[in-house]
């Protein structure tokens, strides 16, 4: 398949909020063997910037952001998170991990670890912080995902809602410039949902650079700067929510909104 | 025997058995055929253990069995050893209880205390095993080695003293551990000696343990912490160095072990060296690196292919030729290296069983966070995979404690050996070799279900904090 660009979804998606791109896709290609799974994206990001990742399962949404940090490879293009490119150095590439968090739809906590052993790992091993300074900080971040009582408890004693906050908690722990959300409501009961995103608005009201791949249209037009819509490994469209939701260009766009709203 | 027991005790037994022995036909009829025999063949046994056999095959040569031909001018180091391995099992047990209570009051978990009743439940096959000893001990003081009630009274008392350790409180609660592993290390050179490398153990566990208790976090520099601790580990291990250095005290090598005491050394000795060995050809089987790869893939698949028969003659033939002239190691030496490397390939494959069985999710969450590849490893993988290989590894070990009999035919007099000697005695030649075999299987069997019972709480214990 040959890929034409479309001039004016290539403009919104790599006009970014602000001067200064925190992160930069230029022209990114991924393949798994003769599979593409991502075709020519062009993106940036800027500071402070929410853009929600949007579309069909199977759309390339999560391996775009897990190209951002390295859990995969891109195979063409380039990608720069905080000034740094990413290449094969393993180096370079922890640099930019430490500077990405990122949450996972299935939690992904260390289940042999208490909560708060879960949050002070990274930091005391990476960043070589003492252990008291690490957990008050990681006691002052469970106060923030609202918390601090399950400090002393496993993973698995805590509900969906709860775990899924322990690893926002765990990835705030590391200080990111960005943070990555990959499908985090997704595993979870309707009733805690709300906990979450809770927690990801107020993130975003402080001013976290965050890129979340989700199916909450609610929290996408609340939050969001930008709407990226995929399919089939491309970028279809990018808009403001308000744009995007109600003035969809693309037929693929409206067909998907007509589907799921 | 021990199958209708417990149905005539019962109160509501008919109905237990209606509902158990008889709820259909067929079940009917395999009762009928089957307890009748279940019955016949309990009162054999009956027979035999109270009526028939010639235990004095046993009750004079107990000293034999469990000590072989150990000096017997150096049997106090025997009692030594005893004792200084009850205070370790009693520190360790105490440390070990005292740090379960406090996770899981911590984590607001229901925490069950351990009891003596639990602790038999465990240990009941050894309790039976000792009782047993006891008794032919009593039969026949004659044969029994030095005064049994007096040596399980100091090993339970000296037990009890070591559980105290329960009451350090937990700023120093690792000060435990570090008694125990020491313990453990004299417990092992009161009988072997002090002298030579003696001090490697010790200075290591002390070493490590002061590198340890010097916090990082009060240095400014990463650097300067790293090299204040090493200095601090480097001098404690140097003390050690000097203090054995002064004592220097030879004892009675393990070439002259044997019996049972030998048996529970070597398979011990086997275990501790075996279980390292098979974690790094583990993570080298799995390396990114090819020639680290093939290498551990080869050593695996060759010595999985060899019956440790067979290795054990190697070391004892073969291994002279592949070291330099002039090297010369006893045979029990020989023994424990060719159980080791056979054990560790099962261990590796059992231990990447484990790593392979995690998800992908968990090392991915450690590489998210910015941690090395080796940081991910030991903080998250292997706590976890080794978690879940534990009945494999423990099933493993027991093998390698049953395989420990095969030592025999090299002529090495383990357990199972000794009873040649008995039985080349004038009053045994040819007689009681049913009673030698069953004693002598009871023992292993004994020390293998406790073995088997001591990790199932471990795998039941682990869950609790998932």
């Amino acid at each position: 398949m040959t890929s034409e660009r479309n001039p004016q979804v290539y403009a919104d998606a790599t006009q970014s909020k602000g001067d200064e791109a925190v992160i930069e896709c230029i022209a990114v290609d991924k393949f798994f063997g003769d599979f593409q799974a991502l075709y020519d994206i062009n993106m940036k990001v800027g500071q402070q910037e929410v853009v929600v990742v949007i579309g069909p399962s199977g759309s390339g949404k999560s391996t775009l952001i897990r190209c951002i940090n390295r859990l995969e490879k891109h195979d063409r293009g380039s990608i720069t998170v905080g000034g740094v490119e990413l290449t094969d150095d393993i180096r370079n590439v922890q640099e930019i991990r430490r500077e990405t968090g990122m949450v996972f739809q299935s939690f992904n906590l260390f289940p042999h670890l208490t909560v708060i052993d879960n949050i002070t790992l990274a930091p005391r091993q990476v960043r070589r912080a003492a252990k008291d300074e690490a957990e008050s900080e990681a006691m002052k971040l469970l106060e923030r995902v609202g918390i601090p009582e399950q400090a002393r408890k496993y993973p698995g004693q805590l509900s969906g809602g709860q775990q899924q906050r322990v690893a926002i908690a765990r990835s705030l722990a590391m200080k990111p410039k960005v943070m990555l959300f990959d499908e985090p409501t997704s595993a979870l009961d309707p009733e805690m949902i709300k906990e979450v995103l809770d927690v990801m608005v107020e993130l975003a009201k402080g001013g976290m650079t965050m890129i979340v791949v989700t199916h909450e249209m609610g929290f996408a037009r609340a939050v969001a700067d930008r709407v990226v819509f995929m399919s089939d490994g491309r970028i279809v469209e990018v808009g403001t929510p308000e744009h995007f939701f109600t003035d969809p260009q693309e037929d693929r766009t409206k067909l998907f909104l007509s589907q799921i709203l | 025997m021990t199958a209708s027991a417990p149905v005539l005790a019962r109160p509501n037994a008919a109905q237990w058995a209606r509902k158990n022995l008889f709820n259909n036909w067929w079940s009917g009829l395999v009762t009928v055929i089957a307890l009748p025999l279940l019955v016949y063949l309990g009162y054999r046994v009956f027979l035999f253990v109270f009526v028939n056999a010639q235990w004095e095959a046993v009750t004079r040569n107990l000293t034999l069995f469990m000590q072989g031909t150990f000096p017997r001018d150096q049997q106090w180091r025997l009692i030594a050893q005893v004792l200084i391995f009850a205070l370790a099992f009693g520190v360790g047990a105490g440390t070990n209880s005292a740090s379960t209570r406090d996770a899981a009051q911590d984590a607001g978990l229901k925490y069950t205390k351990s009891t003596i009743v639990g602790t038999f439940r465990r240990m009941w096959s050894l309790a039976l095993f000792i009782a047993i000893l006891l008794y032919f001990a009593t039969l026949d003081p004659a044969g029994a080695w030095y005064n049994p009630f007096l040596l399980i009274g100091a090993v339970a008392a000296v037990a009890v003293l070591g559980y105290q350790s329960k009451r350090l409180p937990r700023r120093v609660r690792n000060l435990g551990w570090v008694l125990t592993g020491i313990l453990l290390v004299f417990g092992f050179q009161v009988v072997s000696g002090f002298d030579a490398g003696g001090w490697v153990p010790v200075g290591l566990i002390l070493g490590v343990a002061t590198y340890m208790s010097i916090p990082e976090g009060r240095f400014n520099n990463r650097w300067v912490a790293l090299g204040v601790r090493l200095a601090g580990a480097i001098v404690v291990a140097l003390v050690v160095r000097l203090i054995y250095g002064v004592v220097d005290t030879t004892g009675v090598g393990w070439d002259v072990w044997s019996g049972l005491h030998l048996t529970l050394m070597v398979s011990a000795l086997a275990i501790v060296l075996a279980f390292p060995l098979g974690l790094l050809l583990a993570l080298a089987r799995r390396s990114t690196l090819p020639a680290l790869r093939w290498i551990a893939t080869g050593y695996i698949e060759l010595i999985r292919g060899v019956p440790l028969i067979a290795l054990l003659f190697m070391g004892q033939y073969v291994l002279g030729f592949l070291l330099p002239e002039g090297t010369d190691f006893s045979s029990i030496t020989r023994a424990i290296v060719a159980m080791s490397l056979f054990t560790s390939a099962y261990v590796a494959e059992i231990v990447r069983g484990g790593l392979q069985s995690l998800p992908k999710g968990q090392t991915e969450a450690g590489q998210a966070l910015g941690m090395a590849p080796p940081t991910i490893m030991r903080r998250i993988v292997l706590p976890q995979a080794l978690r879940a290989v534990i009945p494999a590894m423990v099933g493993q070990f027991i093998s390698l404690f049953k395989d420990s009999s095969l030592l025999t035919i090299i002529g090495i007099l383990e357990f199972l050996g000794v009873r040649e000697i008995v039985h080349a005695q004038a009053d045994f030649r040819g007689v009681a070799i049913a009673e030698t075999l069953v004693f002598v299987a009871f023992g292993y069997w004994a020390f293998a279900f406790a073995m088997s019972r001591e990790s199932q709480r471990l795998e039941r214990r682990l869950r609790v904090s998932r």
